[in-house]
């Protein structure tokens, strides 16, 4: 087996996209090398085995921070949008208790309605800010948003069980959004392997 | 957040540099070489202290032509070494620009070193 054959297997070590672009570069280079080695093969190749074993441990966790980077924007990109949905959805829900409000002031229901209509606008205010700290995207954010996510939830189960005044959709909007929204922001994740990192 | 916020490229922000990254990018200032070329530059230079393997080399390599301070400079045949095609790497303007601060950066390194005497007046 020639020199440069062992060297090409050496490369192994280094990740596939990286061996793809470089692997022939290496090799001539290597080849060039070894032929205008100044010490004996034994030192030459202690020297090449370092290299490799140096270099490739620097590359993959170069691979591995770019992953990691372009997963974290993608993420951030989702709680972005996920913000913006948040507070459409609260609008959605103020505006639907306003609507409820003005049969409420007339008190044709009692208080225990009006209470609930107060409770839904409470709920809607509290889903807003959740968008609102999942748009500014830090963590700290992410922190006040699931609590808001979390309080929105319960007061609009509050609010029905005070008094059936919201429409199916409402009930819909304002229990399966925040329920879906914290599911997507503490969802497990594990980063998918992939063959090249991006650049 | 910064997270948020796009990565601006400055030169300042290159700073400082890998004692290898430094090497090569002053090989480079000489004009466009090849792997090979460059390495034999920085042995000479260095009068055999550094010595980079080909991994070390396309390691760093990489990791400047994604910084932008290393452009390729396309492929072709080096005389001297036969018929094989070889990449060529070159500086970019940025790449310059922080190779001059990098050593700017040493150079004040050294002369505070000097005052400390821990150097003597002439360089070594």
């Amino acid at each position: 087996m020639t020199a440069e054959r062992v060297y090409r297997l050496l490369l192994r070590v280094y990740p596939s996209d990286f061996r793809s672009e470089y692997g022939r570069e290496m090799t001539l280079v290597f080849r060039d090398e070894y032929r205008t080695r100044d010490t004996n093969a034994f030192a030459f190749w202690v020297d090449m085995l370092c290299d490799a074993g140096q270099s490739a441990i620097s590359i993959w966790a170069h691979a591995a921070l770019a992953r990691v980077r372009h997963h974290t924007r993608t993420l951030e990109a989702i709680m972005k949008l996920a913000g913006v949905l948040a507070v459409l959805l609260g609008l959605f829900e103020a505006v639907n208790a306003l609507t409820e409000l003005v049969p409420a002031m007339q008190g044709t229901h009692g208080g225990a309605h009006f209470a609930a209509i107060v409770l839904g606008f409470v709920a809607a205010a509290l889903l807003i800010t959740a968008g609102t700290a999942l748009f500014r995207g830090t963590l700290s954010g992410r922190h006040a948003a699931t609590i808001a996510l979390a309080a929105s939830l319960v007061t609009i189960v509050v609010a029905r069980l005070t008094h059936p005044w919201m429409s199916m959709l409402s009930q819909l909007v304002g229990i399966a959004s925040p329920l879906a929204l914290l599911a997507a922001m503490h969802w497990p994740r594990r980063i998918e392997p992939s063959t090249s990192a991006p650049s | 957040m910064a997270g948020n916020q796009r990565r601006v490229i400055t030169p300042e922000s290159q700073l400082p540099l890998a004692p290898a990254t430094f090497q090569i990018l002053l090989a480079l200032v000489g004009g466009e070489r090849h792997g090979y070329a460059i390495m034999k530059e920085v042995t000479a230079r260095t009068d055999g202290a550094v010595r980079l393997g080909p991994g070390t080399l396309y390691g760093a390599l990489k990791r400047l032509l994604k910084s932008g301070l290393v452009e390729e400079g396309g492929e072709r045949a080096d005389p001297d070494l036969g018929d094989d095609r070889r990449r060529y790497y070159r500086l970019t303007k940025l790449g310059l620009r922080v190779a001059k601060l990098e050593a700017r950066r040493l150079d004040t390194l050294v002369r505070a070193a000097r005052k400390k005497k821990l150097i003597g007046l002439e360089p070594a």
